[in-house]
């Protein structure tokens, strides 16, 4: 119940539809209980012969008054508790993709989408059963309950409620338990239909692999078995779930049959009418329900427990990268020095960079090679702020880049990140990602810029085109040009290409290079790539191994040094031969 | 027909379902007598206060044997038809999963994974949901509504009669909530999908939005789908009010009125027994929860038909796999290969080989060499028998490549992929896959043969170290070498090699090429090569462009035309020059 006290912020918030809703319940209860009334006192007057037309319809109105009352009632207290559950969902939402928003990349590392997405719907399921459902079942049970049970004692017997009562605490008792054990049962059901999912998942992946070694029929029969659990674990929930309506039936069928017998002795003694025995019996349905949820509040309640802490510790979270207080406000701008003395990852024990001293004046371009692993991406990310460094720092214009706000800091900076990711949407909306407002002009000039313009002409429906699963499939070098040219609208400061070359052909890898040079002269630019004919024009190039800078200078200093780049770039130059082989024939 | 179609899947268990029907009848039976008896109690025995012990104990036993019938009839009818359920979904999914299983490559390549997954997996389970939910409920509901009527017509006939025109303004209140829910089921869910969607993809694309400053429109796109979702929510939650528990409560309140009014004008007339009012009034109790439970699960049927109509789409898919023809058994002896003017178009418009004549001689090795879409791959995808061609043939030892058994072929010829694919288990379970008949012995034997034994023996727990998904605690050469001890354990004739481009650790990278080397000893070898050492060794070498062959020859003739291969041979002199 605890989760109900952590909640209570949000029922302050609401209070209103609490209240009302609550109140509401309190006066449906008092209203539904009038009803049994007016059957006992025809019944009654039937039964002595005392019935009049005028009675008949006074109570008839009654009654008829009763139910449309509570008709709409009944739904203003669903719009009151379920509408403010439904807010509470919507606002948790809303707060957790907030929250996503201002985490730093290393948080998504550690989780895994899957999870996250599961706290973001699951869970906030969860909780909004928790103030829905939930404070339903508990007012319900409470107050009605009690409005019923009371009634039960004024206005009928309060000997004759005690003995019906006595099976029902026993209901209460069995389908809460039941619930506990259908719960876990279920979970386990859950995790082998997730183990099926995987399976399926792995033999769609694994299809060449499967058919190249003839794999179907064993591959049928793995899967086939995996079924059977699954058959297995849900006749196991079944078992449980068949047991709710046979103990339900057992102890209203008990808590009926002593009504009856202790009704017939109050009968026939006289201290009973059937009016009342009717009345009581009416009373007794209308407990059922109440009871029931009692049972099921804890449920209900207890996932709501669990969800809500993980959602909350989710909230919770500090970001690892944040302004510092009194950080500047201008966007940065000037010479790019790094003084990195060692940059070990948060956890890694490894340093991944270490020694990386390197200055970069206003206007230059920086390449950056190396085998994978060697830390170039790492470098790139740091100016970023993706991770912060701690010995040492990195400077713009003399100043720390730690001493900018991370707001002016991006604005700074336009990246073109390795694993070049698009959203679900135009290719015009892609483009102009970073700069909503742009024209389509100077949409159109950047997307010509990073050679990517024919292309998305080439399109059915052109810069209009949406990109992704339910649109066209891009190729991979289509995906980074497009990247290329949403970083190029920026028109930033300081420019990013982060191995973004890699799947465009030599050709074009050229002309976006030769574009760039043109586009953003004055302007800085850092290129990390594994072809080496990206960074060949550049200003300065650092070889990277194992973090450590190895060796560096211009295209033509390391060519003479005859070291690793001058090695990678011969083989790298027969290879490209080796690939583009016919086309080099048929010229 | 798609319900017919489901129905259909029951048939095998027939008997049970019958039984479990037969069950339920019994169940809601014995609950409705229960204040049928009642009443005839309280009227012939209670009334005239005819009470004597042994009616007494003979009551108190129906009162209590009665409902304790019903229990256990229902908790095993219920049971059932769960029971029921299951198998029949189970049924569903290997029928799906195995049509899958022996469609061919063609089909794979037009469908998304993502989609085909959700189909096996998620939508089996929707239907599931309308056999539990929406199919055994309905029944279930159903015959308590007529129970409970025969109930009533046991009491009082002419009431019972009357009470009947509940059923219509019970099917109009159905069909009015199902009309208006339907569509706003449909804004919700599709909401939800959108707001899944956009959050997911933020997630991942999460460095680029922060990276553009894009954190707050985001953001705003975000809350505005979840504003949506919320309204159609709302209006979700009146919709329930007006038209479902609220509603049915209102009508149950209306029955009231009328039995009191039928039996209380009665009785200006006549002497009414109270234990038929109270019988009544009972029964009117029990009427209005299946018809309840019976709304509330409307709206998830048509979400199944949905489903259930997308899974027959893929259980009617006939794209298979290419088919043996022919009923002989031939075996590769010697593995020789020949194409003879192979066409081949994937889509039957744009043709990606064209004309490919080749022979490869037992023993020797093929190399090919062009760029990304030069139909390399094509040539491979037919030699594995993946796809269906239509122009020129394909022989092995001189027989059609058409009359092998499937088996023959995937035993016999061994593919080695670029991406070598792992599947989740242990590294023997990746190399024995399913066969049964490979010992751990033969495992061994063929790791060691492609120097994959060293690494392993190093492992925590050596040939049973488990492997994860996509096999990601290994490094990508390790991969390579355990996906070839994979091919190797077969021993097969031919080797189809889809050479790595990846750049893998010195070390590995010399085991690959050891490795490679042994297992091309004796063996006709189709490369797709990318390293020139590979190239060099090849008996012969054929350079594609755009689905032809453009040049042919041996590392000899292909030096001496002075051509690419001479460039090639240069530059690699010069790389050596400079290693010195």
């Amino acid at each position: 119940m605890s989760v109900l006290k952590d909640l209570m912020w949000f029922f302050k918030s609401e209070k209103k539809s609490y209240f009302v809703g609550i109140f509401i319940l309190l006066l449906i209860g008092c209203l539904q209980v009038i009803l049994p009334y007016a059957v006992r006192i025809i019944a009654d007057g039937i039964k002595a012969g005392t019935l009049t037309r005028e009675v008949l319809m006074m109570w008839s109105v009654i009654a008829l008054g009763i139910g449309i009352t509570t008709y709409f009632l009944g739904y203003i207290w669903r719009v009151m508790l379920f509408g403010a559950a439904n807010r509470l969902g919507r606002l948790l939402r809303n707060r957790l993709y907030q929250q996503f928003s201002s985490m730093s990349p290393q948080f998504f590392h550690k989780k895994r989408t899957g999870d996250l997405m599961a706290h973001a719907t699951n869970d906030i399921r969860a909780i909004e059963m928790t103030a829905g459902e939930g404070v339903l079942t508990l007012a319900d049970s409470i107050i009605k309950g009690s409005v019923v049970i009371i009634a039960m004692v004024i206005l009928v017997d309060w000997k004759l409620t005690l003995v019906a009562l006595i099976p029902m605490p026993f209901m209460a008792y069995a389908t809460s338990k039941l619930g506990t054990v259908l719960h876990k049962r279920f979970h386990k059901a859950q995790a082998a239909f997730s183990d099926t999912n995987d399976k399926v998942q792995e033999n769609i992946s694994g299809v060449r692999v499967i058919k190249a070694f003839g794999q179907e029929d064993a591959e049928k029969k793995d899967f086939d078995h995996l079924l059977d659990d699954v058959v297995d674990k849900n006749i196991a929930v079944a078992r449980v779930d068949s047991m709710f309506d046979p103990v339900i039936t057992m102890v209203v069928g008990l808590s009926y049959f002593f009504t009856l017998a202790y009704g017939s002795y109050g009968i026939i003694n006289g201290t009973l009418t059937i009016g009342e025995l009717i009345q009581f019996t009416m009373y007794l349905g209308f407990l059922i329900w109440p009871l029931l949820a009692f049972g099921w509040l804890f449920n209900i309640v207890e996932r709501g427990r669990a969800s809500y802490d993980r959602v909350n510790s989710l909230l919770q979270t500090k970001p690892d990268i944040a302004d510092q207080s009194g950080a500047r406000d201008e966007v940065p701008s000037g010479d790019l020095v790094y003084q990195i003395e060692k940059y070990v990852y948060p956890k890694g024990n490894v340093p991944v960079l270490s020694h990386v001293d390197f200055k970069l004046k206003r206007g230059e371009t920086l390449g950056i090679v190396g085998k994978t692993g060697s830390g170039k991406s790492t470098l790139l990310r740091l100016l970023l702020r993706e991770f912060d460094v701690a010995e040492k720092e990195i400077l713009i214009g003399g100043k720390s880049i730690q001493s900018f706000r991370l707001e002016s800091l991006r604005k700074a900076i336009g990246y073109v990140p390795q694993d070049h990711f698009l959203f679900s949407t135009t290719v015009a909306e892609n483009i102009a990602f970073g700069k909503p407002d742009a024209t389509q002009a100077e949409i159109d000039r950047v997307a010509k810029l990073a050679c990517i313009h024919e292309d998305i002409l080439s399109f059915e429906s052109g810069y209009e085109t949406i990109v992704g699963e339910r649109g066209v499939t891009l190729s991979g070098g289509q995906k980074q040009r497009i990247s290329i040219a949403r970083a190029l609208l920026l028109n930033p400061e300081i420019l990013i290409l982060d191995d973004s070359l890699s799947a465009v052909d030599a050709k074009t890898e050229h002309s976006i290079l030769d574009a760039l040079r043109k586009e953003r002269a004055g302007k800085t630019t850092m290129i990390s790539a594994h072809r080496l004919s990206a960074v060949e024009q550049a200003t300065n190039i650092i070889v990277l191994n194992d973090g450590k800078v190895i060796e560096q200078g211009s295209h033509r200093e390391l060519m003479e040094q005859k070291g690793w780049y001058r090695m990678t770039y011969d083989q790298q130059q027969l290879e490209s031969v080796v690939m583009e082989g016919g086309g080099a024939i048929g010229n | 027909m798609v319900t017919k179609r489901l129905i259909s899947y029951l048939k095998p268990y027939q008997k049970k379902f019958w039984f479990a029907f037969f069950l339920l009848v019994l169940s809601t039976a014995a609950e409705i007598a229960v204040p049928v008896i009642a009443s005839h109690y309280i009227d012939h025995y209670l009334t005239p206060r005819l009470l004597d012990w042994s009616s007494i104990i003979l009551f108190s036993a129906l009162f209590v044997g009665l409902p304790l019938l019903g229990a256990i009839c229902f908790y095993y009818q219920y049971l059932a038809f769960q029971t029921i359920a299951q198998w029949v979904i189970k049924n569903i999914r290997v029928d799906v999963f195995s049509r899958v299983q022996h469609l061919g490559l063609s089909f794979f390549d037009r469908h998304a994974d993502g989609s085909l997954v959700s189909r096996i997996t998620n939508d089996t389970e929707a239907i599931k949901e309308l056999y539990i939910n929406v199919l055994s409920s309905f029944m279930q509901n159903i015959v308590i509504i007529i129970g409970v009527y025969i109930g009533m017509f046991i009491l009082e006939p002419t009431l019972a009669v009357v009470s009947l025109i509940l059923l219509p303004a019970v099917v109009l209140l159905m069909h009015g909530y199902r009309k208006r829910s339907s569509k706003v089921y449909h804004v919700i869910r599709s909401k939800l999908s959108q707001m899944n969607a956009k959050l997911n993809e933020s997630i991942q694309g999460m460095n680029v939005i922060q990276a553009m400053r894009q954190e707050k429109r985001l953001h705003d796109a975000f809350s505005k789908i979840n504003q949506d979702h919320y309204i159609a929510y709302m209006k979700n939650i009146k919709l329930f009010g007006l038209l479902l528990r609220p509603a049915t409560q209102l009508l149950s309140v209306f029955m009231t009125i009328l039995v009191l009014n039928y039996f209380g004008i009665m009785s200006f007339s006549t002497a009414i027994p109270l234990g038929i009012l109270y019988g009544f009034i009972d029964l009117l109790g029990r009427l209005f929860e299946p018809i309840n439970q019976m709304m509330m699960r409307l709206s998830q049927f048509q979400q199944a038909v949905v489903s259930a109509e997308r899974v027959f789409t893929l259980l009617d898919q006939t794209e298979y796999a290419p088919a043996q023809q022919g009923n002989e058994n031939p075996q590769i002896t010697q593995g020789r290969i020949e194409f003879k003017d192979v066409t081949f178009s994937y889509d039957r418009k744009t043709d990606v080989l064209k004309n490919i004549s080749f022979v490869a001689e037992p023993g020797q090795m093929v190399a090919l060499v062009g760029h990304t879409g030069s139909g390399k791959s094509s040539i491979v995808n037919l030699l594995m028998h993946f796809y269906p061609f239509q122009q020129g043939s394909i022989s092995i030892d001189g027989i059609p490549l058409q009359s092998f058994r499937n088996e023959v072929l995937r035993t016999k010829i061994g593919l080695v992929l670029q991406d070598p694919f792992l599947f989740v288990g242990d590294i023997t379970s990746n190399i024995r896959l399913h066969d049964a008949e490979i010992t751990d012995e033969k495992v061994k034997e063929a790791a060691q043969f492609v120097q994959a034994h060293s690494f392993i023996e190093k492992l925590d727990q050596k040939y049973h170290e488990p492997v994860g998904e996509r096999g990601a605690t290994f490094s990508s050469g390790q991969r390579q070498l355990i996906s070839f001890a994979r091919t190797m354990v077969h021993d097969p004739k031919i080797l189809v090699l889809d050479e790595a481009t990846a750049s893998v650790d010195t070390e590995t990278e010399e085991a690959i090429q050891v490795a490679l080397e042994k297992m091309r000893a004796g063996r006709t070898t189709i490369a797709i090569a990318h390293r020139l050492s590979t190239i060099k060794e090849a008996d012969l070498i054929l350079v594609l462009h755009k689905g032809e062959i453009v040049e042919k020859g041996t590392h000899q003739t292909l030096l001496e035309k002075e051509g690419l291969y001479h460039k090639m041979y240069l530059l690699q002199q010069g790389m050596v020059e400079i290693a010195n």
